[in-house]
């Protein structure tokens, strides 16, 4: 027989969605009858459409009209359950303190850290938005193509000329401001000081959103011996932020002059790249900006103001234009010049994009350069924290439900559908995330101030307090609560009543998931031991390694322009103190500049300016030849010294006697002597080829004083006074060079830091987790223990028999975490020229400490339950 | 007048399931209608009506037999309650005294 033709399903499945159910049977009854009627009436197809549109007829209100039932059933959130669920949940908390307090301690540690977080990337994210000009302001860049039309180079700088020739040039551009670092002498009654200053465009105002507490933004700027002082400043310096019309003394060519305070602004938002004390107007003379080799020299930062609904590559285009016709002879002649073949390309950047931008920073006057790396890396942290305590509330949840079996077999039994249920454990795990939440909240409170100074932020509490973040805070603690809540509560209320309430209930075999979470948490805690122990022993070795040269006792004093003489006299004076060894001038900050070797190659370097004493200062030894010495009145004017960089560059077999040609100044001096590469840079940086002159043209910038140890006190007096003696009308300042070196690892420092917090959060909150679960496991199995007690078992036996499990976990989390902790590291460090080998010992280590930690948890309370008297727990039925 | 209103087609649908007595359930009802009255009516408008007489009290139903070509479904059975007899039955008296009423020859005679 053929198969009888069925109705169409999906009408059918229609009509059973719609009908009402006490009519269902009836109506489909009689449609079926009908369509088997019509199959031999008509044939298949047409008794299928038939039985369609019969079914659609079928919406009607008396079909769609439920019955009410018999029986009403509970509402889910009637107000006596809820009550009951509430009361139950806090009887269930305050009962089991132990596991209460591990879920609240663990979710709340892993709330704050999240929040901790939100607030941070949320500081990151709104830099620079305050401004109203936002989104036409831009910064002008650039980049340097090779000849192949390959990016060599981006330069987030500009000098002089580009933002008032674009300006001129390009019609959409409605204002520039350049933006300049510098630093002047401010005189403070009779102190000199050394104050940040930055110089600006008038336009400064009106491009960026500075509000100002006196005097007018549109004329602040324009007399040039104006100045604006910000009201920290004016708090410090005057005692009043009503400072408008009031006199500052600044150094200009070599004597004071007055600068009237125009205005005082606010105080720069703590999320904004510009911050200034002190804002000057920008002077730019005629003749520079009529120089146009000065379309090559790049120092600051140039901003602009697009017109509404400019067009950004129209614009950059037109730039462009501008600039191969302004500079057309300035390219020639510069490539002649320095043979430069790279072509430049101009280009804007939004400046909401700049803080976090790795390419082009914001940096060169502005502040708070940032790299998103760090924001990633400790977002990861923050979710690596939370996520071990979401799973500690998991499987604590799961571990205990035997002992809420019968809870959950009761209120089946008295009709609590499988809804109910799930509803009464996700308000169980809500109410604890929220007790958990405001926990967490209290905690961002205390951890706030260290974490400021870990991030290198001014965050605050009030920062708190913003609609997106709140929202965000909510979206946070609702996802936290369902992510821990949701599991066990899937699993709990599909327990069959009948099992539970016959106590045939057990959860032995099927624990995977929660072994695999165990694992996951052990794996992740691994992760980050590896991680902070790498960091930890990359941190020693930088700041611990041999420099190639002596920074103990070495006090640095910054003195601009210190001429020949001078320094002859500052040395002299300061010899006449025993405690001072040595002293030695150097040019102040870094030079690097180009010269021939080998008659035509190019080579770069760093232009080392020092005099015969420098290198014995700092005990830098001599390869081959000699130093620079007295002996040799020529020496400054025809030798100098390399460094053996220089000489592996340069390919010299013998580099006594070479010459290098400074051909642009048409100046050729003879290599005396090669210096054993040393340091001068962070260890972040490769030894680049260094080059030592005497030339008498280069001025010097600093001088470095080299005392006897534990004299600092006295000596730096005695430096003081001889340098106020020497230089009045100079600010004095030292450093000490061996700190200066620490310094420069200050990144790597809070790295260290955060790494080595992340690592203890998490390896503490996988452990109360662990000390949980080994709780519970115990405790199931204290009638086993007992029988095994009585049957001769050993102390040390059942202790074994209770940590295996465990141990055995954290074992496996060694397989996971291992590899992805040696390629990250890896990764890491490949950002160090000079770096240490991840060695075994860090993993085994890392393991002892795993181990051991896991152990002493585990092992606490097993040793507990192998102690009991085994009358207690046998006794008891 | 007082009694509870009927349409037409309640009327109708009422008077068939008393022509149909025993057997009276929705394919059965609709098919009768169709045969007696030549008009062809859907089979939800049959059970809309019948729902509403069984409101009104004039109908009463009982699940019946399960059959093999309602796929195993069980049909609902109507009879004609006691309110529903004394409805019908009222109708007609109204309408035979109205007829009585009509004067001889007032209705233009009509050929079958």
């Amino acid at each position: 027989m053929n198969a009888q033709p069925t109705p169409p399903h999906g009408a059918n499945r229609l009509l059973e969605w719609f009908c009402a159910p006490h009519l269902l049977e009836e109506v489909q009854g009689d449609l079926h009858e009908r369509f088997i009627r019509n199959v031999t009436l008509l044939g298949a197809t047409r008794a299928r459409q038939q039985y369609g549109r019969e079914v659609l007829s079928f919406l009607r209100p008396f079909a769609l009209k439920r019955q009410p039932r018999e029986y009403p059933s509970f509402s889910l959130l009637s107000p006596a359950m809820l009550q009951n669920y509430i009361k139950i949940a806090l009887r269930n908390l305050a009962r089991n303190k132990a596991y209460s307090a591990i879920n609240i301690i663990g979710l709340s540690i892993g709330l704050a850290a999240a929040m901790l977080i939100m607030l941070y990337t949320k500081d990151e994210v709104s830099y620079d938005r305050f401004h109203k000009n936002n989104p036409a302001i831009y910064r002008i860049t650039s980049q340097a193509l090779t000849p192949a039309g390959n990016t060599s180079r981006m330069e987030p700088y500009t000098g002089y000329l580009p933002g008032p020739k674009f300006h001129a040039g390009v019609p959409e551009i409605k204002a520039f401001v350049r933006y300049q670092e510098d630093r002047k002498d401010m005189k403070q009654g009779n102190e000199v000081r050394s104050q940040t200053v930055y110089s600006a465009d008038a336009s400064f105002f009106s491009v960026f959103t500075f509000p100002l507490l006196g005097g007018n933004p549109k004329t602040a700027l324009q007399n040039p011996r104006s100045v604006v002082i910000s009201e920290k400043m004016a708090e410090t310096h005057f005692g009043t932020t009503d400072a408008v019309g009031k006199t500052l003394f600044f150094k200009n060519d070599d004597n004071f002059q007055p600068y009237v305070v125009t205005a005082v602004a606010k105080n720069c938002p703590q999320n904004s790249s510009i911050k200034f004390d002190v804002l000057m107007p920008m002077i730019v003379s005629q003749d520079e900006m009529a120089n146009s080799e000065n379309w090559f020299s790049v120092f600051m930062n140039t901003f602009i103001v697009l017109s509404p609904g400019a067009n950004l590559n129209a614009v950059q285009s037109k730039m462009n234009q501008v600039y191969v016709a302004d500079a057309s002879e300035s390219i020639v002649e510069m490539a002649k010049k320095y043979g430069i073949t790279e072509k430049t390309q101009y280009a804007l950047q939004s400046l909401t994009d700049m803080h976090l931008s790795k390419e082009l920073p914001a940096s060169n006057g502005l502040v708070d350069e940032s790299n998103p790396t760090f924001s990633y890396i400790l977002s990861g942290i923050a979710l690596f924290i939370l996520l071990i305590a979401c799973i500690n509330f998991v499987n604590l949840t799961v571990a205990r439900s035997l002992k809420r079996a019968k809870e959950i077999g009761v209120r089946k039994v008295v009709g609590g559908a499988r809804s109910h249920l799930i509803i009464q454990f996700l308000g169980e795990s809500f109410l604890l995330c929220f007790v958990a939440f405001v926990f967490a909240l209290a905690l961002v409170g205390l951890a706030l101030p260290t974490f400021n100074q870990l991030a290198n932020k001014a965050l605050s509490l009030a920062y708190l307090f913003d609609t997106r973040l709140v929202l965000a805070y909510m979206a946070l603690f609702i996802a936290t609560s369902l992510l821990a809540g949701f599991y066990p509560a899937l699993v709990l209320s599909g327990y069959s009543p009948v099992a539970t309430l016959y106590s045939r209930f057990n959860l032995s075999g099927k624990s995977y998931l929660q072994k695999s979470l165990v694992v996951l948490q052990f794996s992740l805690a691994s992760f980050l031991i590896i991680a902070s122990l790498t960091i930890y022993s990359q941190f020693n070795f930088l700041t611990s390694k041999d420099l190639g040269y002596e920074d103990k006792n070495v006090v640095i004093i910054d003195k601009s322009n210190l001429k020949r003489s001078e320094a002859k006299l500052f040395k002299e004076e300061l010899l006449k103190n025993p405690n001072i060894v040595d002293v030695a001038p150097k040019n102040g900050g870094r030079w690097g500049t180009v010269a021939k070797v080998n008659g035509e190659t190019q080579l770069n370097f760093e232009y080392e300016t020092i005099n015969d004493n420098y290198l014995p200062l700092f005990k830098i030894p001599i390869l081959t030849g000699r130093n620079f010495s007295t002996d040799f009145p020529s020496d400054s004017s025809q030798s100098v010294l390399v460094n053996e960089t220089f000489v592996n560059v340069a390919g010299w077999k013998k580099p006594i006697g070479q010459v290098v040609d400074f051909w642009f100044r048409n100046e050729k001096y003879t290599v005396i002597g090669v210096v054993k590469d040393y340091h001068y840079e962070s260890l972040n940086q490769t030894i680049k080829p260094q080059l030592f002159t005497m030339n008498p043209r280069n001025s010097y910038g600093r001088a470095f004083i080299k005392l006897k140890p534990n004299t600092e006190t006295a000596s730096l007096h005695y430096i003081e006074n001889v340098f106020k003696k020497l230089f009045p009308l100079h600010p004095y300042s030292y450093q000490f060079l061996d700190q200066e070196n620490i310094k420069r690892y200050e990144s790597e420092a809070k790295w260290k830091q955060m790494m080595l917090f992340g690592a203890i959060l998490t390896i503490f909150i996988s452990c109360i987790g662990l000390f949980g679960l080994a709780t519970l496991s115990a405790e199931r199995r204290t009638k086993e223990i007992g029988i095994r007690k009585v049957l001769g078992a050993s102390v040390s036996g059942i202790v074994q028999l209770l940590s295996t499990d465990f141990l055995r976990l954290v074992s496996l989390s060694f397989v996971f975490a291992f590899p992805a902790a040696w390629y990250a590291m890896g990764e890491w460090l490949k950002n160090y020229p000079y770096r240490i080998d991840i060695s075994v010992w860090m993993f085994a280590l890392t393991a002892c400490i795993a181990i051991s930690i896991a152990f002493l948890t585990v092992g606490w309370q097993s040793l507990r339950a192998a102690m009991t008297n085994p009358v207690t727990s046998l006794k008891s039925e | 007048m007082k009694r509870t209103y009927l349409g037409e087609f309640e009327e109708v649908v009422l008077l068939t399931v008393a022509v149909l007595g025993e057997g009276a359930y929705g394919v059965a009802i609709t098919d009768e209608l169709d045969r007696q009255t030549g008009r062809a009516v859907s089979i939800s408008a049959v059970h809309a009506a019948l729902h509403r007489l069984q409101e009104k009290g004039m109908l009463s139903s009982y699940l019946g037999d399960a059959t093999a070509e309602r796929g195993g479904r069980r049909k609902r059975l109507f009879t004609v309650t006691v309110l529903g007899s004394r409805t019908l039955r009222e109708i007609r008296a109204v309408r035979d005294q109205l007829w009585d009423s009509i004067a001889p020859q007032t209705l233009p005679a009509v050929s079958i």
